[in-house]
């Protein structure tokens, strides 16, 4: 249980933690349509040179980005060599055991390798720099037109920042349960698939007990605060495009621009 | 009437939470296919749904996905779709048999039903939509081609659907034998 990391969030005051979620979604979500159109030296150079912009500036230590991307490091790596093996294009640069590595191989590696890496760099900056309770504002806001279909937005919300809230407590308890069951005996880590089932289930009563005990305490007080629905409701943290977020959108319009200039 | 809807939500939101600490509890069983891995997660959505509605245990299976993503920093979002729709395949015929016959009969029923549907909807959906969209990211011509994709769905995904299906399967019967009457307590103080 300790190997997992408790959400992505790193606290800080740079530039890009300060952004507006919005901008930031928004920003992702085009740069990973975009990212599929460099095709061209230049055009990489240039999104390479975006993305690390961005993570320098989000000043979080690169080895801490590095080790957030470590699950992907393997099949960026095997990625990378599939291509050098697969195509054949180009000619015969070098051979290794008697198998020819074409100079399009390795050129196709490197690009299909990189553009993943640069996807993989850019929405980790997402969950890096912003708390899960911001992106939860940030979705009920940007899915606010969906209200017109009487699709329930802010319910969604209110149960995505519940359910944020509660993964920490959640996590520690079942760590609590699983100590509690290992100290008689009980072995979750090891063991053919038939005892991890039988594992499990004594997990499971308690975690569900507790958690619909903790549902009817916070409805409970919910409702003796008052809370009534979404009507009316105001917020404690407001969401406000400011100057920083306009120029964040002009600036990757033009990034965005130069790179179908620098395309091949 | 108002504060049995606000408890619905609060419920809805604590069994998505187990979901996503029980998707982080994961394994793999297919030694080739490392990538597909299972989690307990269904369970969750599936008390939902015998509680409520199977309305509500699609609910579960979504904010689960989107929650992990959240968490763990958006690495994966074809997976999250993927498994949504292998929840989905899953838990909607259970609930939906139960909540017509009722009784343990029905939930075996139901799940080899939804076992089914699983194995089924996932190995098309991966020969049709997945399996094509992760290649074109890493750009591997080769995964999107017939025969590779037809060995990938019969070797791989179907297989790893059934055994996940019958194992979380189980799990949940197991589970529900000993929280029936605590179920069925609960499901009487809603209506």
């Amino acid at each position: 249980m300790n190997n997992i990391i408790i959400g992505q969030y790193v606290p800080g005051n740079s530039i890009i933690h300060r952004l507006d979620p919005r901008t930031k979604i928004i920003v992702i979500f085009f740069f990973v349509i975009f990212v599929f159109f460099a095709n061209s030296v230049a055009s990489y150079g240039l999104l390479v040179l975006f993305s690390f912009g961005c993570a320098f500036a989000t000043r979080i230590k690169l080895e801490y980005i590095a080790k957030g991307l470590t699950p992907v490091w393997l099949l960026i790596v095997f990625t990378f060599f599939l291509h050098l093996i697969m195509t054949r294009e180009g000619d015969v640069l070098f051979t290794i055991f008697s198998f020819p590595i074409y100079s399009g191989a390795l050129i196709q590696g490197i690009s299909i390798s990189l553009r993943f890496f640069l996807l993989i760099l850019v929405t980790s900056m997402l969950t890096l720099t912003t708390t899960p309770i911001e992106i939860t504002d940030a979705i009920e806001r940007l899915l606010q037109p969906l209200k017109k279909i009487k699709f329930p937005v802010h319910e969604l919300a209110l149960m995505m920042s519940i359910s944020l809230r509660f993964i920490p407590t959640l996590l520690q308890e079942t760590e609590k349960i699983s100590k509690a069951q290992a100290s008689r005996g009980v072995d979750f880590k090891s063991g053919p698939i038939k005892e991890r089932m039988q594992a499990i289930v004594p997990l499971l009563v308690p975690l569900f007990v507790s958690a619909f005990k903790r549902a009817e305490d916070l409805a409970m007080a919910m409702e003796a605060r008052g809370y009534q629905g979404g009507e009316g409701r105001t917020k404690l943290r407001e969401l406000k495009i400011e100057s920083r977020d306009r120029w964040t959108f002009l600036f990757f319009a033009v990034v965005i621009f130069c790179l179908f200039l620098t395309r091949a | 009437m108002k504060s049995s809807k606000l408890l619905k939500l609060t419920i809805l939101a604590l069994l998505s939470t187990i979901a996503v600490v029980l998707m982080f509890l994961n394994f793999p069983v297919l030694p080739a296919y490392a990538y597909l891995k299972i989690d307990f997660s269904d369970v969750p959505a599936l008390i939902a749904g015998l509680l409520f509605t199977p309305v509500a245990a699609v609910v579960v299976e979504g904010l689960k996905n989107v929650l992990y993503l959240i968490f763990t920093g958006a690495g994966d979002p074809v997976g999250a779709v993927s498994n949504f729709c292998a929840g989905i395949l899953f838990v909607v015929p259970v609930t939906m048999f139960y909540h017509k016959f009722k009784g343990v009969n029905s939930l075996i029923t139901g799940i080899i039903v939804g076992t089914i549907s699983m194995a089924i909807g996932m190995g098309v959906l991966n020969y049709f939509v997945f399996l094509p969209v992760y290649s074109a990211i890493m750009d591997i011509e080769a995964m999107a081609l017939p025969t590779v994709k037809w060995a990938t769905v019969t070797a791989g995904i179907t297989p790893f659907n059934i055994i996940k299906g019958v194992i979380v399967g189980v799990v949940f019967l197991v589970l529900f034998t000993k929280l029936r009457t605590w179920i069925e307590r609960k499901r009487a103080s809603f209506i």
